[in-house]
């Protein structure tokens, strides 16, 4: 296993950090509202070691009662309309609401629309938009440390 | 270069279609299987006026046969005695357009969501059995999906699986839209397979219009389906490793990963390749200087690989995790219909790459370990096999440029064709039914929707706790499964 720690150690001495450096720390909740998968992969490769947001305070958290952020993916089909609320209602005040990808900001929706209930903002009030399809980790990364920067520093 | 035809001239994809009147339903696909053809899937679709249609699909290496029926009644009798892998397609069938499949007993709602829970779940009754409800949001970035575990203690008796959390209707959708526009609906159905999934559409379409690609056009999706072959496996291999806590794995593999979609970015300006395939032409090339770049880090991307794989085998906490948990034997993978490398790392040499003339995969020869036994080690130790195998075909492919390719005129034009491709997840089935430059009907299989009931088999006996890292050596997709 020498090998192994050697190698990410090598990695993350030649990888820069992010600009962007705030004190504090945002808990993120991830909730799959209807996505193609896509947004799933960037998210959790914005958790990899080239861009590595628990560096930044950014971590995701199992439960909602433990978030501050709601982070939505997805078209929001009717199916999880109900579980997304759900998440909503149990997450402790203040909370923020973020989009992630151009299927929650409704952008180039494809689908039956008997099948769906989106916007995101349709259902709840959004804070944070994240476009892309699907943003790629790196924006993610910035849009996240970026809103981080912004709440430690009002 | 000549596309082989089947025996009766038709060109590859474009399917033999029987119709058969509702009774004769069961007796018509018995036949296919018994003259062993394999099952590709079973549809219904309700067409503008009409009772719903049934189609299923069968193929042999020589070609693809659909068999449909109006379901007149609203019933017919069900193939799920003789072919386990139709369960969850009649199911849905059933959901979807109230076609009861007689003798299958009792037929479960598996996309109804309004269905009371005792309606979909097995029941299951006895000392200390009791269920655990998980989903449909869990606890890390995963997809939407529930899942009912009857377990007792800590083992688990049964699981019902409940998905279609995240329909998005995309085949009623696409119907009506014209050929070109249809892949879309294909592409959006996931992102990890898009490229497979397009594919499979595009040479259905191309099937349906008489068409056939030239060897430019072939050569282009035998690299981005290798491409995408590549980041998923990676992924796949990180997955297991986080699936037992083994941090140093799970990083070293997401850092390959993406290394490998930044070379898809680069290549095809897209980490997940999309928009990279059009019905009848190709939508990238790259010329020798791209070509020998991206040889250049996919040479380095597999030995960084073998460098970390051979640790992996020596950390003997990593490797007993895996030994022996899940163990599904050939003969229920063969039964069940597994596809993809799940079933090849059962021992099923299974892989429609050796089946694809209108793709680059001459003198390809399935990648079937020694010791396929069945279990997450051998579903990891397949991953690191074809992993390996993708990245030569790659080299191999990239020694020249890519032009861009086109297709030929070269056979009648059919009503219904059957595009079918090897995803990193198994064999990917799509039918196209046109009328005129309009899709009448879209229906897809994925690999993840052939093996969603496999996992649910092979996770009986298990231990709870072991679920994610059991669901993450098959790494199925739920959008891909949901459409």
């Amino acid at each position: 296993m020498f090998v192994l720690l050697n190698h990410l150690q090598r990695l993350r001495r030649a990888t820069p950090p992010s600009p962007v450096r705030a004190r504090g720390s945002l808990a993120v909740r991830h909730v799959d509202a209807g996505s193609c998968n896509g947004c799933e992969h960037e998210l959790a490769a914005a958790t990899n070691p080239f861009y590595d947001l628990q560096q930044y305070g950014l971590n995701v958290v199992a439960s909602p009662r433990h978030a501050d952020v709601l982070l939505v993916t997805g078209a929001i089909t009717t199916r999880m309309a109900g579980p997304l609320r759900t998440a909503y209602e149990a997450m402790p005040e203040p909370r923020l609401v973020a989009a992630l990808g151009d299927c929650a900001l409704g952008c180039n929706l494809l689908g039956d629309q008997a099948e769906l209930a989106g916007p995101l903002e349709a259902i709840l009030p959004v804070d944070l938009r994240i476009p892309g399809c699907p943003p790629t980790p790196k924006a993610i990364a910035q849009a996240l440390t970026a809103a981080l920067h912004r709440l430690a520093t009002d | 270069m000549s596309t082989p035809r089947d025996a009766s001239g038709r060109m590859p994809g474009v399917a033999e279609i029987r119709a058969v009147p509702a009774a004769a339903w069961r007796r018509a696909c018995l036949d296919a299987h018994a003259h062993g053809e394999r099952f590709g899937g079973l549809f219904s679709h309700l067409p503008a006026s009409g009772p719903p249609r049934l189609r299923a699909v069968f193929s042999t290496p020589a070609g693809e046969r659909l068999i449909t029926c109006e379901a007149t009644e609203g019933a017919v009798e069900t193939i799920v005695d003789v072919i386990p892998a139709a369960g969850w397609d009649e199911r849905e069938a059933h959901d979807l357009h109230a076609i009861s499949f007689i003798g299958h007993e009792p037929l479960r709602p598996l996309i109804d969501h309004h269905a009371p829970l005792e309606a979909w779940t097995v029941p299951t009754v006895g000392e200390d059995v009791h269920q655990v409800a998980v989903g449909p949001i869990h606890a890390g970035v995963i997809e939407s999906g529930h899942f009912r575990f009857h377990v007792v203690g800590e083992r688990i008796l049964h699981l019902d699986v409940r998905l279609s959390y995240k329909r998005r209707g995309l085949e009623t959708a696409a119907a009506g839209r014209s050929l070109g526009d249809g892949i879309a609906y294909a592409q959006r159905a996931c992102a990890a397979c898009a490229v497979t999934n397009t594919v499979a559409y595009a040479q259905a379409c191309e099937a349906a219009l008489g068409l056939q690609p030239d060897d430019h056009l072939r050569r282009a999706r035998t690299v981005l389906l290798e491409l995408e072959r590549v980041y998923n496996h990676l992924n796949d291999i990180s997955a297991i490793c986080a699936g037992v806590g083994f941090a140093p794995g799970a990083m070293a593999y997401a850092a390959l990963k993406e290394r490998a979609q930044r070379l898809n970015e680069r290549l095809a300006w897209h980490r997940f390749l999309f928009d990279t395939v059009s019905v009848g032409r190709s939508a990238i090339s790259f010329d020798r200087q791209e070509a020998a770049d991206a040889r250049r880090e996919l040479a380095a991307i597999g030995q960084e690989h073998q460098l970390v794989w051979r640790d992996l085998r020596f950390v003997s906490s990593l490797q007993e995790r895996l030994e022996g948990v899940a163990t599904l034997s050939a003969a229920d993978a063969e039964r069940l219909g597994a596809v993809g490398p799940a079933a090849r790392a059962s021992g099923l040499r299974d892989d429609h790459r050796i089946h694809s003339p209108h793709l680059s995969y001459s003198g390809f020869s399935v990648a079937v370990a020694e010791a396929a036994s069945g279990d997450v080690a051998a579903r990891t130790n397949q991953r690191a096999l074809e992993l390996h195998q993708s990245l030569e075909l790659l080299d191999d492919l990239l020694t020249q440029p890519l032009e861009p390719g086109t297709v030929r005129r070269c056979g009648e034009e059919a009503s219904t064709a059957v595009g079918r491709v090897e995803s990193p997840r198994g064999v990917t089935v799509c039918v196209v039914v046109r009328e005129g430059d309009r899709l009448a009907a879209l229906h897809l299989r994925t690999g993840s929707y052939a093996n969603w009931p496999v996992l649910a088999h092979a996770v009986v006996g298990e231990l709870l706790p072991d679920f994610p890292l059991i669901n993450k050596s098959f790494e199925l997709c739920y959008a891909c499964a949901d459409r």
